[in-house]
């Protein structure tokens, strides 16, 4: 356990992640039920209706991407896989990027696999000494790279920031099947799109448009066409437009109540139907108007990234 | 379009680009000042042939109207000397148009992203700054420059103005709740870093924003930052739906209405905080900035 994030008089039994409130922090070790079903080849997927990822069945072992959020979940997880591939470890976790409610639990979900992250991911894990997320084992740098694993092939892409740190996409060319996280999901963005690099996202995520796939597995909800993954890009196209309008109009990004009522006027005719668009459309432009008042955040938010095809 | 426009990309913006309010400006000392537009606030000085301006204002309007009040306040002292308190163009996003020819002065974190983002009208820093102390004294004025690590946007530098017993620190801690989402916050060392500044001699505080308050409105703004956290973290572990708003306003906003719903705003912002903070220890924090020895990830990948 991380010296630096455990309170002197911690008695939680589980892995902890950053927090540092005394006691037995009872959500780390609740359970939750796992749904799983295939996808395409050795390609399965698993929910427990949030988050999702996918994980790969080889010859002789199982290959994850991710853990789940918490000790509970990662566990579930594990025990989902085991019982499809009831005969199979897991001897292999992808993490798609470094964030803590996706790949902060390999302690829990298979201490002994061997990890796999893009650098820029390792690096921030590493930093962060976070209870229960274990740094890779193997980092890949740069674009692109292949992997042929216990009879398992993919691709891990990482097309430039996007969300969080290292943030990679595995590409199943032979299943015409795109998986990545935390960057498309279905309906309205995800509160407001925390740690998110708005300024380069919407190019940086057509660039996968020039790959041959037409299943898209995100890491919240449900699987997307390739034309529903055009079309919340293109919500997230028209919201930069309608932050610049928004302030233009005087509206206080910080007046929740304001910037409610605007929404509801302007977006609403277009999105209201749309998945979560009561939770989220304020909050998704809130943080668009953040990044025409601000600028892009930090040194991720700001960089120029390449954006030719793939 | 006529103005520097920023980011933006709307030609409907230069009419906001292009406003010009009064800004209220207020003396400190016989040669410190703080001026705002009602929202944002910084301080300018003036030193013995000219002015030290701390940041730009948000838009090329802001920014010569602060040049103006400048130019009221101390007449026949040009803005020689601009100094980014961080990296964010509502602060420091137009020095093309409050004083194109002056010094610029900046942490080196903040001059990188500066140079990365290439926003119209945020000037490269001339004067670049690596460290967590710089004592500075230009023109007749001395004062210290502080960078203690990640707390808000990059490169954020207090200034300590110690014949004054002033800090300025810009959008840290606020003499009110009035937080919003907390955009561009690193929490991770965010409150003992803030705490730190008060080792140093300083009675008055003059915030990036609204009012400003004293040593004891500093120390309770830290308290409730450190409040909010805590109780943050009790909702997450008492299930409550932290991508909520209204759950995560009113678990966080009960449980510190007694201690702090006397700020002004609390109860307008305390529900867009919570949401912001839960997710620190829901994702662990943003980036490099958000571990115990912070440093930024990809910098090099932009020489100056």
């Amino acid at each position: 356990m991380s010296q630096e994030n455990q309170a002197p008089e911690h008695s939680c039994s589980e892995h902890m992640g950053i927090f540092t409130i005394p006691g037995e922090l009872p959500l780390q070790g609740a359970y939750r039920d796992m749904c799983y079903e295939p996808v395409r080849g050795n390609i399965w997927t698993a929910s427990e209706g949030i988050y999702r990822t996918i994980f790969l069945e080889g010859r002789s072992s199982v290959i994850a991407f991710d853990t789940f959020g918490t000790p509970g979940t990662a566990r579930a997880y594990a025990g989902a896989m085991n019982r499809v591939f009831p005969r199979k470890p897991i001897e292999t976790i992808v993490y798609s990027h470094e964030h803590l409610d996706h790949t902060g639990y390999a302690s829990d979900l298979a201490p002994e696999a061997r990890i796999i992250a893009h650098e820029y991911a390792d690096a921030v894990v590493k930093g962060r000494q976070s209870d229960g997320q274990k740094p890779a084992d193997e980092v890949w740098s740069g674009e692109r790279t292949g992997y042929e694993i216990d009879g398992c092939s993919f691709e891990l892409i990482y097309p430039g920031p996007t969300h969080g740190d290292g943030n990679v996409a595995a590409y199943f060319p032979q299943h015409k099947t795109l998986f990545m996280v935390d960057t498309v999901a279905d309906g309205a963005g995800y509160t407001t799109l925390m740690d998110w690099h708005l300024t380069h996202y919407v190019p940086v995520m057509k660039r996968f448009l020039s790959l041959d796939w037409d299943l898209f597995v995100p890491g919240h909800f449900w699987a997307l066409s390739r034309q529903r993954f055009i079309e919340i890009l293109d919500y997230w196209d028209r919201l930069s437009e309608f932050a610049q309008k928004a302030i233009i109009d005087g509206v206080d990004p910080h007046d929740w109540d304001g910037l409610n009522r605007y929404t509801d006027e302007h977006l609403g005719p277009l999105y209201r139907n749309e998945f979560r668009y009561g939770e989220y459309a304020a909050m998704n432009l809130y943080r668009y108007m953040q990044e025409h008042l601000t600028g892009g955040w930090g040194i991720e938010g700001n960089l120029k990234p390449d954006l030719s095809p793939l | 379009m006529i103005e520097n426009r920023g980011m933006f990309t709307l030609d409907a913006a230069e009419a906001y680009l292009a406003a010009e309010p009064d800004l209220q400006v207020e003396a400190l000392s016989d040669r410190l000042y703080t001026v705002s537009d009602g929202t944002i606030r910084t301080v300018f000085v003036a030193a013995d042939t000219g002015t030290i301006a701390f940041d730009t204002f948000g838009t090329p309007g802001r920014a010569r109207a602060y040049r103006r009040a400048i130019e009221a306040a101390v007449p026949g002292k040009p803005v020689h000397t601009i100094i980014y308190s961080h990296d964010h163009l509502d602060h420091a996003g137009f020095a093309d148009d409050l004083a194109p020819q002056a010094e610029i002065i900046a942490d080196d974190l903040c001059a990188r992203v500066v140079k990365a983002r290439g926003a119209q009208g945020q000037l490269q820093p001339t004067r670049v700054l690596s460290g967590p102390a710089h004592d500075l004294s230009i023109d007749g004025v001395s004062f210290r420059l502080l960078n203690p690590g990640p707390t808000h946007g990059s490169g954020n530098l207090a200034a300590w103005f110690e014949d004054e017993k002033v800090l300025f620190s810009s959008d840290t801690i606020l003499a009110n709740a009035r937080y919003g989402f907390m955009p561009d916050y690193h929490f991770r060392n965010f409150v003992p870093f803030m705490r730190g500044f008060l080792e140093l001699d300083w009675e008055r505080f003059v915030p990036g924003r609204y009012e400003l308050t004293d040593r004891a409105g500093f120390e309770r703004g830290c308290d409730f930052i450190e409040a909010v956290m805590t109780e943050c973290q009790n909702a997450f572990q008492s299930f409550v739906p932290i991508w909520l708003y209204e759950p995560m306003q009113a678990y966080v906003g009960d449980a510190l209405r007694e201690r702090f719903g006397d700020l002004d705003g609390f109860d307008g912002h305390i529900g867009q905080m919570a949401i912001r903070v839960v997710h620190h220890y829901l994702m662990g924090g943003w980036g490099l900035e958000d571990t115990p020895e912070p440093r930024a990830l990809l910098a090099d990948e932009v020489p100056l």
